[in-house]
């Protein structure tokens, strides 16, 4: 884009060197050549005051010879005044302005002069008017000739003006057709540029949209995850509690089997003592070591008769090792501490 | 996933709860076990033979009058001395570990020491699981008595371990029958419970029956035919004085003492049936307790001292029968089979002793008074005459053993039988003495 600018900026500067400063430097020059002719005419228009008769005339005069004159001079001086211009450019502009003053003022003195010298000459002009009617005749011919010529010369500088001017039209026309054309471009270029905006726009949106999308369908999918996680998480978790349940009822059936052998073993240990009644109960608790060893026992409700509990005791430390689960957790569960009521129901 | 956020905690929550009521639950769960039932074997004891220092009278050892008394009980099963590990006679010398071994449940150490004219016994029991001390005392008894010391041991040992008073102290009293120079010679004497220490108080060529003890254990009733005719006499053993308290016509039998000692229940048929009177001993008067046109004989105080047991074939056949008071309407007892004689209950008012005849053997049976189940205790047919230890864990009963009848102590449920030394003879009509502090 900022390339496009730029080349944008090269391409409008290019016009303004070439044809608009070719014809600028061209007038100058012209203008230029003219003063100079001009100032360089002017002590050749001496000789013509000394024929005051006509007066009106050289008012009128100078004027076509300036014209005639530069166009013969830009000839003669042109390679000199190349030189000159290289050399003292600056020193000649203030020459000619030096020139100019100095002209003025010769001027206006040899007009004061002339004015005295006309007055003199007046009668001798009168005389001559005769001569001078047909001198003037001569001189009207020369200066039809002069003025056809003169015409024929402007008529050649308006068309090479006019060619000048036709080219710089044309040179105009191209810079705008140039200028259209790089418009047109940089239209174009603007408009592939908003084209290709649009287009990335567009694809940015449609990536944004395509993220979005497969944003959604991650969060989905990771919703449908976890949902299907959670309910395998759930039947885990139910298979879990179900194998839990049926380990506990395995436990409880193993439990059962170990308190059986247990009771069966205390049974055998304990020596209801001749005191007992069917009334007494004797509460123990019991803790074991995973071994099966009695680790403590601690009578946690006395029966009222010592015997009774002492026999409760004895029998209770009677026996080396329990039998208890291999299984740790059935014993962790049920046989790491318990309590064991000795209870007489069926006595000697 | 707003219903997620929301059901999760919810889900704990339920799970703290459940954890909770299973906790508590697993609290109150704990396992129990209960053991109804106890060894039917007799329960194992060490009695280390007593160790002696000083003049100990030669002759019976403490250990051994220890170790047959527990025996005879029925309830223990002393350790043969010979097939112990080390004799030890105090706690430091006492190994538990062997007497576990050895299947012991309990151990009694001791030592014997002659002081002057008298011995000291001191001794320990411990239970060999626990390790604890359950008895520790000094005895002394004259170097003449050393079994009394004995059996005094044995009583402490045996309520140490039962919680019941022993009996092996008290005494016996029986009849013998023996021939001397071609007569028939009845002899009522009295021994300890092992039978040993036997004392001859009455000889006579005329039988001699139903001694009977006094609550105080120092006088006897019996009946004696010395006369001819049955005749209730009081004995005084300490001096041998004896009176003669019922000679009514006709029967005059079954003595009993109550509980004061101060009137005997007996069985006269002066008024020509036999009934139950009740005898004040200082006034002898007489107070009639049954009144039935059958027999009614055998009575026994009950535990209470007020009611009692009698024997009555007002049924057509021998049964025993209960009365609470004595003017209390009789209500049989048994049930089992056609003869039921000669009731002893036990101190504790559960259960009734007595004779039981079944399929024409003669056995001794009980019954529990609350449920009135009966249990036949003896295997042994020609059964007579029980009587219950004061403890009321023994039972002493006359058997036939061949020709010759002999006396037999059972624990009263039952239990091993423990045949007591007959000296010479016939060994019948046994009275257990009472508990005498």
């Amino acid at each position: 884009m900022i390339g496009h600018e730029r080349e944008v900026t090269s391409t409008g500067v290019s016009p303004w060197k070439s044809p608009v400063a070719m014809s600028v430097t061209l007038h100058l020059l012209i203008i230029g050549v003219a003063l100079a002719g001009w100032t360089w005419t002017s002590p050749d228009h001496e000789p013509p005051p000394r024929s005051i008769s006509a007066r009106l005339i050289t008012q009128q005069q100078p004027e076509p010879s300036p014209v005639v004159e530069p166009v013969d001079q830009p000839d003669r001086e042109e390679e000199r005044r190349q030189e000159e211009q290289k050399r003292k450019a600056e020193e000649k502009r203030k020459a000619e302005e030096q020139r100019k003053e100095q002209a003025q003022r010769e001027a206006e003195k040899k007009a004061r002069e002339e004015a005295e010298r006309e007055a003199r000459e007046q009668e001798r002009k009168r005389q001559l008017a005769e001569q001078r009617k047909k001198e003037e005749a001569a001189q009207a011919k020369e200066a039809a000739r002069q003025k056809a010529e003169a015409e024929a010369k402007e008529r050649e500088r308006r068309k090479a003006e006019e060619e000048q001017r036709r080219k710089k039209e044309e040179a105009q026309r191209k810079a705008e057709e140039e200028k259209r054309r790089l418009e047109e471009q940089r239209k174009r270029e603007e408009a592939e540029r908003k084209k290709r905006e649009e287009e990335a726009r567009k694809e940015a949106e449609r990536k944004r949209l395509e993220a979005e999308r497969r944003l959604k369908e991650q969060q989905l999918e990771a919703l449908a995850q976890e949902a299907s996680e959670a309910q395998e998480a759930e039947a885990r978790k139910q298979a879990q509690a179900a194998a839990a349940k049926a380990r506990e009822a395995q436990m409880l059936t193993e439990s059962e089997k170990y308190q059986a052998l247990i009771r069966e073993r205390l049974s055998q240990a304990w020596y209801p003592p001749s005191s007992a009644t069917e009334e007494m109960t004797a509460r123990l608790q019991i803790t074991l070591l995973p071994t099966g060893e009695l680790a403590g026992v601690k009578l946690v409700g006395s029966s009222g008769n010592t015997a009774f509990d002492n026999s409760a005791l004895s029998a209770v430390r009677s026996l080396n090792r329990y039998p208890i689960p291999d299984e740790r957790d059935t014993f962790e569960r049920y046989f790491r501490q318990f309590t064991i009521e000795f209870n007489p129901r069926r006595l000697r | 996933m707003t219903k997620r956020v929301w059901t999760m905690p919810l889900r704990k929550l339920f799970a703290v709860t459940a954890l909770f009521i299973l906790s508590v639950n697993t609290v109150h769960a704990e396992l129990l076990i209960r053991i109804t039932e106890g060894a039917d074997s007799a329960v194992p004891i060490a009695v280390v033979p007593f160790s002696e220092s000083g003049a100990v009278p030669p002759g019976d050892k403490v250990g051994d009058i220890v170790h047959s008394d527990l025996a005879m009980s029925g309830e223990f099963r002393p350790l043969p001395a010979e097939k112990m590990l080390s004799l030890p006679s105090r706690r430091e010398e006492v190994f538990f570990r062997d007497w576990r071994l050895l299947g012991q449940r309990y151990v009694l150490v001791g030592s014997l020491t002659r002081n002057g004219d008298r011995v000291s016994a001191r001794y320990e029991l411990f239970d060999v699981n626990t390790e604890e001390r359950l008895l520790g005392e000094t005895a002394a008894a004259p170097a003449s008595n050393i079994r009394s010391l004995a059996h005094h041991v044995s009583d402490k040992v045996y309520e140490a371990i039962t919680g019941v008073p022993g009996a092996f102290s008290t005494k016996l009293a029986y009849i013998t029958l023996d021939r001397f120079n071609g007569k028939p010679r009845y002899r009522l004497q009295v021994s300890d419970v092992d039978g040993k220490r036997a004392r001859i108080r009455l000889e006579s060529q005329e039988p001699i029956l139903s001694p009977a003890w006094s609550p105080d254990g120092k006088k006897l009733a019996y009946v004696s035919f010395e006369t001819g005719k049955p005749v209730i006499f009081v004995h005084e053993l300490a001096s041998g004085n004896r009176s003669a308290v019922a000679d009514f016509p006709g029967l005059n039998s079954a003595p009993a003492w109550s509980n004061d000692g101060r009137s005997l229940l007996m069985t006269l048929s002066k008024d020509g049936n036999a009934e139950i009177y009740r005898m004040n001993l200082a006034s002898r008067e007489l107070t009639k307790v049954t009144n039935h046109w059958a027999i009614d004989t055998e009575a026994s105080w009950d535990h209470t001292g007020d009611g009692l047991f009698f024997t009555s074939d007002r049924s057509g056949g021998p049964q025993i029968y209960h009365k609470e008071s004595e003017r209390a309407a009789p209500r049989r007892i048994t049930f089992g089979s056609r003869y039921n004689a000669r009731p002893r209950p036990d101190n504790t008012g559960d259960f009734v002793y007595y004779v039981h005849q079944r399929n024409s053997a003669f056995h001794i049976a009980r019954t529990n008074l609350d449920t009135g189940e009966e249990t036949i205790l003896t295997r042994t047919e020609s059964d007579e005459s029980p009587s219950v230890s004061p403890n009321g864990r023994m039972l002493i009963y006359a058997t036939k053993q061949g020709s010759d009848s002999v006396l037999t102590v059972i624990s009263v449920d039952g239990g091993a039988a423990y045949s007591l030394p007959a000296a010479e003879g016939d060994v019948r009509e046994p009275a257990w003495g009472p508990l005498v502090r």
